[in-house]
Formats: structure tokens, sequence, C-alpha cells
């Protein structure tokens, strides 16, 4: 049950009408008002509004003032600054730099992790129950493991002196956090390593909901794996291919300990930054924090387009929220 | 050799003839012999780094920091598990943590839950831009809100107290927690819920004594992510935890290891064996559930 | 619910005025810690001690806080008062801006009746004094000069250097002969260990007209220190690889481990060397300058201790500052970790005693210089102006002219801030 059914029945019902029609059967009897679903939401909505609407309504507002570590100390007053910070901030090449490998680590990660996650879905439906089961338990380890832990354990693992990645690979000391891709590269190893299981279990519970028949005939038409997985799985697959897509940009884009961790704050010179850390950064440690806020709000307007797109993918698909 | 071709070739016959495909059967075959190895390959290579990890906790100390670093130690020792309890006040720094994360997951599980029921089985106006202001609640890059965060907790005066880092994680692992519950509250046959009325049952009583437990399974898988960003956080804890050391939470402790000047490799795989080691507990009991969640959250 | 009062205006500012003045308690210090922490802690331990001995119903909370990181967390405990230290050790590149930014205490009226204070020296003194007044008590002096492996020299027939290119040469030397050792320690973030280079050619970090500080480290001749020390990375000395991201006690730590033949360290490093596997087996020579005889000016670093504005314990905590900063603990953090004392009296006798002091002191009255004494210097230090102008270098990704331009055009901004 569980998993697969779940899926399953989702492409296959259409939720608009049986929901519509119950909803109005069961109007009249119900008891308590219309004000019912508002008690049950108010715990949700004092907490969101209180710990996230404010604190991003005063994100937003800082990203407009100057305001500094003299500001916060009551030194000088805080003066509003129009968009003077995301001027200062859009003048600053370093910026761009860093919104660039953002964007571009991010995408990495996120076909890395699909492309490993699907391949290893079509994998499992392949092979018999006990290989099955321990890539399973392998990938649910890494998958369970803390960002933080996974950060300092890869990084042990490619230690130019002590780890035994460069053992084995012949690489000697060669320090893969010095140069800027290669520091990429190993932050992108891990951030695959602990995200694709996700992805991998999410699909293969999607394909195992796949009805027998439709797979024997592909299989039988003499399809090729690639061939199966273009023109059958993943066209039945594609909502839940969507959510863990859309899931992966949320997390790669705003990836943070596994930088802050590995790269030691953002590697040498910052080559390594992304908007996160950069963000944590300027307000932290040189204590900008409007420019901090500025960059905070750069990331919020680009995740709530990805989100835009989610919605529109959504509603193409002919799904109800 | 042949012995167990014969085993297996007698298995393979008695799947491939349910599924109806036994002709293919010695095409398959080799096939699906490489694809094995290969799962395992795969296996042995993603288990390592957790491996790696248990293994170098166990190693004496000569040994970690060896320069032909091999995969297995003939004298295992506590020595760096030692060292990590001796580190400040290790057991109160887990208990903080255990008791923030579990803090965040009680508190959001029940508000999810009374949320996600409030969206799934009525119906009222601006339900569609609540769902849509929980979803965009998931985009919000958390770490920029330290700066906010900061001084917002500042002016209720909770810095420096684990109150400090409830109440942020309690408000980001919300959402996600409401949009994946909703899967498992709609699985729940509206059905159950007339009868229930029926029978007499108040809405409230409904609530607690027939939804609730029928939901629980799935707000222990909807728990985990809640437990594992908390769980994670040295973020927080570094900013908010200023002074009151005794407040510190375990991945500061990880990081006191990791930040020295030259990193104590036993140390720190040692403290990580010991906060990866809960997490994967909890993974393993509910990874099945987990599943079908992220597959309601499709929607 | 004061943050539903703040909602519309503006995010609060912190109120570091002094709350009340108790008499018990519990006191909070926040200590650096350095390589090899252990003898300062039983120092401390032992003020500490003391302290609560006199004063009934105090207890005090030492904290080590790492110094790479000590920005965000001091800037954390100014904005929040409630949970902040009594008394932080600081660095004395610090005072400018933790004065600046409402963090210090004025202390001057105690500072100025305290008996020992006169013995400082003016060096010290002035390093805790901004606009005249004293903001805390000086702590020690550090001074950094050119640690070296007296068995490696002796058996590679090797003399310590007496001009800076003589340091490159015998670094490069040392790295010849043993493949799995640096011939000078160096690290891209170790920006103390890189001025004497620029200075020594000649080359300024700032120049000061009036109040106004401009950059002066895009200068011809501070370009030329800047390529001075930025050569020292490489396969034949320092691999970039490796060396680019070391700080200061990284670079110590490589020495003290045995895995440099010189290094650049100062006097508070020498416990660390004593508790390495070097013991016994290093000298110390002031860093020299480009001609024979000359000495590189060294950056006259130290540490202070401070009381905190928002302390609601300001006469307990003066009282520590002054235990801490007093003489006798000055003299036993000498003797358990090198650290030079700031009173000239305490200074002499231990120099008596100690023939290690000796190139400290020397390189002390050659004449030292600081950073600049401007409130950005904290900000440009927390930013990593200095460490990333020479990380680009080191890595390829500048040249000295391009990364000197750029880092001068963003301490400009600071200064201008």
């Amino acid at each position: 049950m569980s998993a697969a059914t779940t899926v399953a029945e989702r492409p296959g019902t259409s939720p608009e009408k049986p929901v519509r029609a119950t909803g109005k059967r069961r109007g009249p009897r119900r008891q308590g008002g219309p004000w019912t679903p508002w008690l049950y939401l108010a715990p949700a909505l004092v907490v969101l509004a209180g710990l996230l609407i404010y604190p991003i309504y005063q994100l937003g507002l800082i990203s407009f003032l100057e305001y500094t570590q003299l500001q916060v100390s009551g030194g000088e007053p805080t003066t509003f600054r129009g968009f003077g910070n995301y001027a200062e901030l859009f003048g600053d090449s370093q910026f761009w730099d860093v919104l660039l490998a953002t964007l571009l680590f991010a995408a990495a990660c996120v076909v890395g992790t699909m492309l490993t996650g699907c391949s290893l879905a079509v994998l499992l439906t392949r092979i018999r129950p006990l290989p099955r089961l321990v890539l399973m338990l392998a990938a649910l380890g890494a998958w369970a493991t803390p960002a933080i832990t996974g950060s300092t354990v890869w990084v042990f693992l490619f230690d130019p002196d002590f780890g035994p990645v460069n053992k084995v690979l012949g690489l000697g000391d060669f320090s893969w956090t010095y140069g800027q891709l290669s520091a990429f590269a190993l932050v992108f190893f891990e951030v695959v390593w602990c995200s694709f299981p996700l992805v991998m279990v999410t699909t293969y519970a999607g394909i195992q909901a796949i009805p027998k028949e439709v797979l024997e005939a592909a299989s039988l038409d003499g399809a090729s794996v690639w061939r199966t997985w273009r023109s059958v799985m993943a066209p039945m697959l594609r909502p839940i291919l969507i959510v863990v897509t859309i899931q992966s940009i949320i997390w790669d884009f705003k990836v943070f300990t596994q930088i802050y961790v590995m790269t030691g704050g953002g590697g040498i010179a910052g080559q390594n930054l992304v908007l996160n850390v950069y963000a944590y950064q300027k307000a932290f440690a040189s204590s900008q924090y409007s420019l901090g806020s500025a960059i905070g709000i750069v990331m919020l307007v680009i995740l709530l387009g990805v989100t835009l797109v989610y919605l529109k993918l959504l509603r193409r698909n002919g799904e109800e929220l | 050799m042949s012995e167990a071709r014969v085993v297996n070739g007698g298995r393979t016959v008695a799947v491939e003839r349910a599924t109806g495909v036994g002709v293919r059967r010695w095409i398959r075959k080799p096939w699906r012999l490489a694809a094995e190895v290969g799962a395992l390959l795969i296996a042995v290579v993603v288990a390592f780094p957790l491996y790696w990890m248990v293994l170098s906790a166990f190693k004496p100390a000569g040994e970690v920091r060896s320069e032909r670093p091999v995969p297995w130690t003939l004298s295992p020792s506590l020595d760096s598990f030692r060292r990590v309890f001796e580190q400040g006040d290790f057991a109160r720094y887990f208990a903080n943590s255990v008791l923030v994360a579990g803090s965040v997951v009680v508190a959001s599980a029940l508000i999810a839950f009374l949320a996600a029921t409030a969206v799934t089985r009525f119906r009222f106006r601006l339900r569609t831009t609540l769902l849509i202001l929980f979803l965009a609640a998931q985009m919000v890059p958390v770490e920029a809100l330290t700066i906010p965060m900061f001084f917002l907790m500042r002016d209720f005066g909770a810095l420096n107290s684990l109150v400090s880092l409830i109440l942020p994680h309690l408000a980001f692992s919300l959402p996600f927690a409401i949009w994946m519950l909703r899967g498992f509250v709609k699985a729940v046959p509206e059905a159950l819920e007339e009868q229930a009325f029926i029978d007499g049952a108040s809405r409230t009583r409904f609530l607690w004594q027939i939804l609730f437990p029928l939901v629980f399974p799935g707000l222990v898988a909807t728990s985990v992510f809640s437990f594992i960003s908390t769980w994670n956080d040295f973020l927080f804890a570094k900013s908010f935890i200023i002074s009151e050391v005794e407040n510190s939470t375990l991945p500061m402790a990880l990081l006191v290891f990791f930040d020295a000047e030259t990193p104590d490799w036993g140390g720190v795989m040692a403290a990580s064996t010991v906060m990866t080691v809960p997490v994967l507990i909890f993974f393993v009991c509910v990874h099945r559930r987990l599943v079908s969640g992220l597959g309601g959250a499709v929607k | 619910m004061a943050g539903s009062a703040l909602a519309g205006c503006a995010p609060s500012t912190s109120d570091d005025g002094a709350k009340g003045d108790e008499k018990s308690g519990k006191l909070r210090v926040w200590l650096f810690r350095e390589v090899g922490n252990k003898p300062k802690e039983e120092v401390v331990d032992n003020v500490v001690r003391r302290f609560e001995k006199k004063h009934k119903d105090v207890t005090v909370d030492v904290q080590y806080i790492p110094v790479d990181s000590r920005a965000e967390k001091i800037k954390g405990a100014f904005n929040d008062p409630d949970s902040a230290p009594d008394v932080i050790e600081y660095g004395n590149t610090d005072t400018a801006g933790y004065v600046a930014d409402g963090g210090l205490a004025d202390v001057s009226e105690e500072f100025g009746g305290w008996e020992a204070a006169k013995d400082a020296d003016p060096t010290a003194k002035e390093s805790v004094t901004v606009k005249g007044k004293q903001y805390g008590a000086p702590l020690f002096v550090g001074v950094r000069a050119l640690y070296y492996r007296t068995d490696v020299f002796k058996d590679l027939g090797l003399k310590p250097p007496k001009t800076l290119d003589e340091v490159a040469g015998t670094a490069k030397k040392i790295r010849a002969e043993n493949k799995d050792m640096y011939g000078l320690a160096v690290g891209g973030a170790y920006t103390y260990g890189a001025m004497p280079f620029i200075w020594a050619h000649g080359g300024e970090l700032a120049r000061e007209r009036g109040d106004e500080f401009s950059a002066g480290i895009d200068s011809a001749k501070a370009r030329k220190g800047i390529k001075a020390y930025t050569e020292l990375f490489g396969d034949d000395n320092c691999p970039a690889g490796k060396c680019a991201k070391m700080g200061g006690n990284e670079t110590v730590e490589a020495f003290a481990g045995g895995k440099a033949g010189m290094a650049i360290g100062g006097d508070f490093n020498r416990q660390a060397m004593e508790d390495g596997k070097v013991k016994g087996d290093y000298g110390v020579v002031p860093l020299p300058g480009l001609k024979e005889g000359d000495i590189a000016p060294a950056f006259a670093g130290g540490n202070n201790v401070g009381v905190l504005k928002s302390t609601s314990h300001r006469t307990l905590a003066v009282e520590l500052m002054k235990e801490l900063g007093g003489k006798q603990t000055q003299e036993e953090l000498f003797e358990a970790m090198g650290f030079l004392p700031t009173f000239t009296d305490t200074r002499e006798k231990v120099a008596q005693k100690e023939p290690f002091v000796k190139p400290f002191v020397r390189t002390l009255d050659a004449g030292t210089k600081f950073v600049p004494a401007s409130p950005a210097w904290g900000e440009i230090d927390a930013s990593m102006i200095l460490p990333g102008m020479f990380q680009e270098i080191v890595s390829g990704q500048q040249d000295v002219e391009g990364a000197a331009g750029e880092a001068a055009k963003k301490m400009d901004e600071a200064f201008v801030k």
C-alpha cells in the first residue's frame, strides 16, 4: 500500500468534482460555523505571520535602509536609502559573479540529482529484491545524514593529507578546496549524494505504481530501457518528477551548510560563494546588514519566480491545489 | 556454480512466467546480473562516506592521521568518543538538540495537522490563496532571514535561550509540513467523517479521536523533515546563542573540533557519528510513510 | 509583544546603556583561543580563583572564542546587550571599531586611578586609547619574528637569513632538500605575517590625511612588498594549494608540527612550539629588512581586555579587567604562553630571565607599525579584503596590480563610510 497507491491514484482521479460535490453535500450537516477552518488555521497563521512574514517584511525594510553596525548599536540614526543598497549591490561585479555561480551550481546539482535519482530508480526495477534492498538502505543512509555531518565527512574523504579518495585516485596531495571548480565539484558530490535518494525512492515508488501491463507491452515491443523511460515512464511520472525537480531547485538554490562548512565560508578569496552564504558574510562578517538583506530579497524574488512556474505547471497538469 | 544457476534459473522462470516475458529470459539474464553487480557497487560507493565516518571515529588517533589510510582498523578505540564527550558539556548539548528538535517536531506536527485539516476538509474563501502562501513560504531562504530574526528574537528577549532556536525552526518547518500532511488527511475517506457525525460525534471528538490517529503515521513521516532541519541547524545556534554555552547544540560542538587549526578528524567523525545515528534510526523507521507522504505532496 | 509594537517602524537599535551595577552574580568573560591554549587556561583559572575568593557570591564564566570568527561573535554581543559578556579580550586592531560601535565602556577614570597603569608602555597605552579616553587595559604586546629550525639549518649548513631576499632563498633551499617541508610557512590569510614585507619595501596600508584615510596598498612600493610575499607561494616553498587558505595560526601549527623550516610567529606562539614536535630545535631572529642589518617593521600587535558598555556589573567587571591585565597575570601569562608584558618594568624583568624574548624586544625597539587607526579597519579586516587580495594573486586569478587596485578600492569604500 503506502507510497505506490497514493501516488498512482493521483493522475487517474479527477479530484475537482468529487471534492466539490462532497463539500456541498456535507455543508449543512457540518457542526460549527464557517469560522471553523479559520479556527484550525489560527495557530499556523499566527506562527507564520509573526515568525515568517514579519521577518520578511523587516528584511525588505532593512534592504532599503542604511543599516550597519553603527545604526544597530544606536550610534547613528537609521536613514532611508531607497534603492541605494540595490544600486550598490548591482554595481558590484562580485554580486554578478556570485549570482552566476549560484545559478550554475544549483542547475548542476539539480541535473545531477535528477539524473542519478531517476536512473537508479529504473535500475531498482530491474534487479532482484536483495540487491535492491542493499541499494535502498545505502541510499537511506545518505539521505538521513544531516548536512553538517555529511559536509565534514566529505571534506575528510577528500582531505589532501589523510583522505582515502586522493590515495585511491593517486592524486597525491591535490587540494580539492583550492581551485574554484574542484571545490564546487566537491560540494556538488556531497549535495548529489545526500539528495538523490529522495528522487530515487519517490520515482521508484511511482514506477511501481504504473500498471504492469503497460511496462510489459513496452518490453515486448523490444523497447530499450531508455525508450521505455522516455515514452512510457516519464510521461506517467510527470507529476512526481515535477515535484521533486521543484524541491531540488528550492533546496539547491538555497544551499548554505555545505558551502559554508566545506569551503570554509566561501572558499579562497570568496570564489565559492553562493548567494545565501554571500548574504550571510555581508551581513554578519562585514556588518552591512542592509546589503545582506538586499541579497536575501533578490533570492526571494528568484524563488518566487520558481513558485510561479510550479503553479503554472500544476495547473497545466489539470491539478487542483 | 551449477547448483546456483539451477536455483536462480528456477526463480527466474517463476518470475518471468508470472510477468509473461519468459521468451526473453536468456537475453535478459546476463543483463540483469550486470545491473545487480552495478547496483551493489553503487551501494558501496553511496554507503562508503558513512562507513568511513564510523570507521574513523573508532580508529586510534595515529591511524586517523595516517598518510596511508586503510579501510579497516585492527585496534578499534573509543578515544575519539571520549574526547567528544569530554568536550564542554557534550551530553548537555545533545540534550539541548533533542529538546529543540523535539519541541519543533511536536509543535509543528500539531499545528500542521490542524491547518492541513482546514485546507483539505473545508471549502472556504481564500483557501487557494492560503495554499499558495504555504507553497511560497517553502521558498523562503531561511538563512537570509537570520538578520531580521536576530532582531526579532532580541526584542522578544529570547536570544541566548533555546526558545530562540525553537521559534524560528517552528516557523520554517510549518509550510512544508502542512503541504505534505494534506495528502495524508485527504486519504482518510470522507465517509468516515460522515459516519462519525451520524453517530453523534462532535467535531472536536472526530478531529482528535478519529482523524488524528488515522493521520498519525503520516504525521510521523512529516516530522522527519522538521526534525532534520532543526537537528542540523548551526547558523541560528551560532548567531543566537551568544554567550550561554550551556545552551549550545550539537552542531556547535561538532564545529569546535572542525574549526581548529588542524581539525581533530577523529573527534569530528565521532561527533558526526553521534549526530547522525539518531536521525538514521528515525529515518529507517519511517521511510515507507515518507515516500507516500512525498507522493501526497505532489498535489 | 515588543515585536508588534515595532511593526511599521525601522528595526530597533539596541540599548547599550549599562543596567545598574550589581555586586554579585555571574561575570561572563570571553578570551581568545590560542594555538595550544591549555597553559593560558591554567593561568586564567588561577586568576578566576583569586577573584572569586576576593568577591563573595560572584562566579566567573570564561569562554574561549576562535580568533578567526570573532567579528560575528562580538557583533552579536554588541547587538544583544542582555546576552553579552562583561569582559572581553580584543585585538588592538579592533579598538577603534568597537568603540565606534559603542560596544566598549569608557574606563578612563579607573585606568587613571590604577596604580600599575603608570608603568604601561606608551604604545600599549595608545592601543586602548581612542580620542584621549581609555577603553580597556593592555594584556600583552604581540610582535612577530622569524622562527627557524636550528636542526634543519645545521643539517643543510644554512645561516639565519639577514635580508628578506635571503629569507626567500633559504626557504627554497630548505624546500628543495626536504620535499615534505615548507621552506617558510606562509598563509594567504595571514595578513599580519605579510605586512612586514609591505612595510619593508616602503609601502603603506593606508595614508592618513587629517582624520581621513585613503588606501595605499596599491602604491608601487606596496606592490613590491605584495609581490615579494606572494612569490613565496609555490611548489618551491609553500604550495599554493595548501598555503593559500592558511591563516597565521595554521602556519604556526605547521612549524610547530615540524612541517616547516621557518615561520613568522609571535612571542605569544612560544608555548605552541614548546608543545609541538620542534621543542628544543628552534631559534628566533628578527625578520630582516631589505638591507643587511635592517629589521622589517613588525606589526605592533597585542591584545587588550575591556569591559562591555552593557555590563550590569560594572565595578566587578573593571576589577576583573585589572586583575587580568595586571602585572602578576601578565608575568604568569609570559611564563605560560610567552606573551610579552605591556608593563615596561615587568617586561625588563622577564627579558633578563628569558633570552627567548630578545629578538622580539629588538624588533619592538627597531620600530613597529600599526594598522590604520580608523573604525573602518574592523570592517576591512572582517571582510577579508587583504586575505582576498593575497589569495587572488597566489591562485593566479589576478595579477598583483589588479588585485591591489581592487583591494584599494574596497578599502577606500570602507574608509568613506
